[in-house]
Parts: C-alpha cells; sequence; structure tokens
C-alpha cells in the first residue's frame, strides 16, 4: 500500500501546526463558556471583531460580488482582477496583498500575522460588552 | 489586584507541562488548580484590559503546549475570574462530573482541521458559465452608469453569492462525504472569508490520523484545479466542546 508522502497537491498530506492566523477565527468564537466569569476587556479587539467577521449575505457583498464579476471579461488587459481584489476592497486598507482575505486584513492590522509582539496600544480600548460581567465584579462602572 | 485567567480544562491525572508564559507574563506563568478529577489551567493577570494580539497568541501557545501532553478542553478566549476559589466553586465544583465525562469522550482523539479555499476568478467564471441567469444580470449592467444600476447590481451580486453558496455546500458535502467515515464526529463550521469553499472539523481518534491524513492527502490531489486546502492540526477539540450539556451527542 502506498504511504502517502508530502505534497502531491502542493500542501503536506500531514496536518500542519497551525499559525494563529489559521486558527484565529475558532480561538474567539469557541471554547467553554464559565457561567459566572468576567470576560476581561480586551485593547484592539473591536478591529477584530469587525473586520474579521465580515457578513457575507450583505449589500456591500453584494455590490462587490457584482463588481468582480463584472470585471471578469477584462481578463486579456488584466489578470489581476477578480474576487481577491474584492475581498482586498473589503478589508479597507488593512490588507497589503491582493490575495489577503477579510480575516488576514484584520491580523494584519492586529499585527498577529507577523513575528513581532507589538500591537496597537493605541488603539481604543473600550470595554467589551458587559452582557456577561460576573456578578462577582465591581459593576459601578456603568 | 489580579486575577485568575483561566485557558482550559484538563484531567488532574493527565500532565501538562506548559512553558509558555501565558498571558499575564510577569506574574510567573502558567499553573494548575486541581479539584477532585479536573485541573484548570491558570495563569495570574493584572486586572484591566488586554492587547488583543498579545493576548491572542500567549493563549493559544499555553493550550498548543497544553494538548501535546494531555486532553484539553479549551475555555473561551479572554474568560478571567476573581481567585483560585471562584475558579473550584462556581466553574470546576458545579460541572465536575459533566467536564470528566466530556473529558473522557475525547480522550485519545484529536481535531484535524480541513479549510479549503477557492481559485476566486475561476470560481466566478463558472458561476457565469453555468448559470444563465447570471449572465443575464450582468449583461444588464454592464456598461451602465453605477448610479443606475444600483439595485441590479445587488440582484446580480445576490445570485452570485447564492451560487457561490450553493458550490460551497456541494464541495462541503462531498469533503464530508470522503472524510467522515474516518473520523468519530464531523463537524461544518461557517465559512469565514469570501473565497472559503469548506471549513470542516473532524474529531479523530489518534491512531487513525494517518489514515486520514492520506484521505486528505487524495482529496487535495483531486481538487487542486479547483481549491487549495489547509489541512490543520492536531488543535484542542473546539469544535466539539460547545455542547457539554450533550455529552455523546455527537458520537
Amino acid at each position: 500500500m502506498a504511504v502517502a508522502t508530502a505534497g502531491g497537491g502542493g500542501y503536506a498530506a500531514r496536518p500542519s501546526p497551525s499559525g494563529l492566523a489559521d486558527v484565529i477565527d475558532i480561538i474567539l468564537d469557541k471554547g467553554l463558556v464559565i457561567d459566572a466569569y468576567v470576560r476581561v476587556s480586551l485593547i484592539g479587539i473591536e478591529i477584530l471583531t469587525i473586520d474579521a467577521r465580515i457578513v457575507i449575505a450583505s449589500v456591500d457583498t453584494y455590490l462587490r460580488f457584482a463588481e468582480a464579476v463584472n470585471r471578469l471579461d477584462l481578463q486579456q488587459a488584466d489578470q489581476s482582477q477578480g474576487l481577491p481584489e474584492l475581498m482586498e476592497s473589503i478589508t479597507q486598507g488593512g490588507a497589503k496583498s491582493k490575495s489577503k482575505g477579510a480575516i488576514e486584513g484584520a491580523k494584519e492590522k492586529l499585527g498577529i500575522g507577523g513575528d513581532d509582539d507589538e500591537d496597537q496600544e493605541k488603539s481604543e480600548s473600550r470595554r467589551r460588552s458587559s452582557s456577561q460581567r460576573s456578578r462577582s465584579r465591581k459593576s459601578d462602572d456603568e | 489586584m489580579t486575577a485568575v485567567y483561566v485557558y482550559g480544562i484538563a484531567p488532574a491525572a493527565e500532565p501538562t507541562n506548559v512553558e509558555a508564559p501565558g498571558v499575564g507574563e510577569e506574574h510567573g506563568g502558567v499553573r494548575r488548580i486541581v479539584h477532585r478529577e479536573l485541573a484548570a489551567l491558570v495563569s495570574d493577570v493584572d486586572e484591566g484590559p488586554l492587547v488583543a494580539a498579545r493576548g491572542l497568541r500567549a493563549h493559544w501557545r499555553v493550550l498548543e503546549e497544553a494538548v501535546a501532553t494531555a486532553t484539553v478542553l479549551p475555555v473561551r478566549f479572554g474568560t478571567v475570574m476573581e481567585s483560585d476559589d471562584a475558579v473550584v466553586e462556581q466553574f470546576l465544583a458545579p460541572r465536575h462530573d459533566r467536564l470528566v465525562a466530556l473529558l473522557a469522550e475525547l480522550s485519545g482523539k484529536v481535531q484535524l482541521s480541513v479549510k479549503a479555499f477557492y481559485d476566486e476568478e475561476q470560481l466566478l467564471r463558472g458561476v457565469l458559465e453555468s448559470s444563465p441567469a447570471v449572465a443575464k444580470m450582468r449583461e444588464r449592467v454592464m456598461g451602465r452608469p453605477k448610479a443606475a444600476t444600483y439595485y441590479d447590481r445587488i440582484q446580480l451580486g445576490e445570485a452570485v453569492a447564492g451560487e457561490v453558496e450553493r458550490a460551497r455546500e456541494r464541495d462541503s458535502a462531498m469533503m464530508l462525504g470522503r472524510l467522515e467515515p474516518l473520523a468519530v464526529a464531523a463537524r461544518l463550521e461557517p465559512p469565514g472569508t469570501p473565497d472559503a469553499a469548506v471549513n470542516a472539523a473532524f474529531l479523530v481518534q489518534r491512531s487513525r490520523v494517518d489514515e486520514f491524513s492520506e484521505a486528505v492527502g487524495r482529496l487535495g490531489d483531486e481538487v487542486q484545479d479547483r481549491m487549495r486546502i489547509r489541512y490543520l492540526g492536531p488543535l484542542p477539540p473546539y469544535s466539539f466542546t460547545e455542547e457539554q450539556e450533550a455529552v455523546g451527542a455527537w458520537a
């Protein structure tokens, strides 16, 4: 029996160790929720929650899909247009590369893709929604 | 004032050797709070906001190291409790039996994730070719001023989005059909980005990981002209810990 080795289709036929970039959606969305807990507030998380969750069924997305489809016949003139550009425009300046998706854009803004830990300390530091703030914590700030 | 940041829950009997500094690195790293059969992986943090990027990375590194040697139920990112006593009294003790049962179900299994992405231009070209309705709508807006075609363009985009969604459903069903038989459980996750085709999580016995990987490799070869696959893992069983009330429901 043949044993699969790395790379028949241009990727390794074994799971790759995941970078943060690959798993940011599950880290933010999943995991056990403790009934009486405090969700720590985060500097910079607002950017992430807005940009990382592009609503796929929205008028903006429809318009951009339409634009991408309309551009298709320009292929001889310019091969590079299409959905990659669509995604770039969705991230609105966050992405440097045309191939970056919405989450990539958010990650760049947060500096998650890089090797460096420097973050956007200057970002707004609004407290997160207090809907699940623990009853046991100080609640005098609202 | 410091508080206790919670990363995840492991069986007390399974060792975890986490060297990553954790979210509150200045307070001495990751430790365990043990209550009967459960160990919570925690570290001390200052009260106040975390910087998102640094906190996310620190959180993930701790879990990654922990799952190397133990079955770990990941706790939602950003969870902080008042004290060790609060971790025991408000979390470990009231849910002890359910968490122990869930850990037992997940023991010896890992989460592997398969994400597929379309070649976007090719996908849209395919949509145009296969859907006369979309092609017709496109003709209606081509070469006309944007202001005059606003609603036509929304309609066109919506139709395209619908076709993309149908392609996702077809491809997701195809991939699940191929890979699910090798897994204990499978879950489809939301696509996440506009070019995402399939986002599926599989719970796989450690002893079957190689077999599963071979199947992913063959599948990737077959679809490589249309899709690019990212195959990730082993991950903490994020996709299989949400409904801790319904232990075994996915078995």
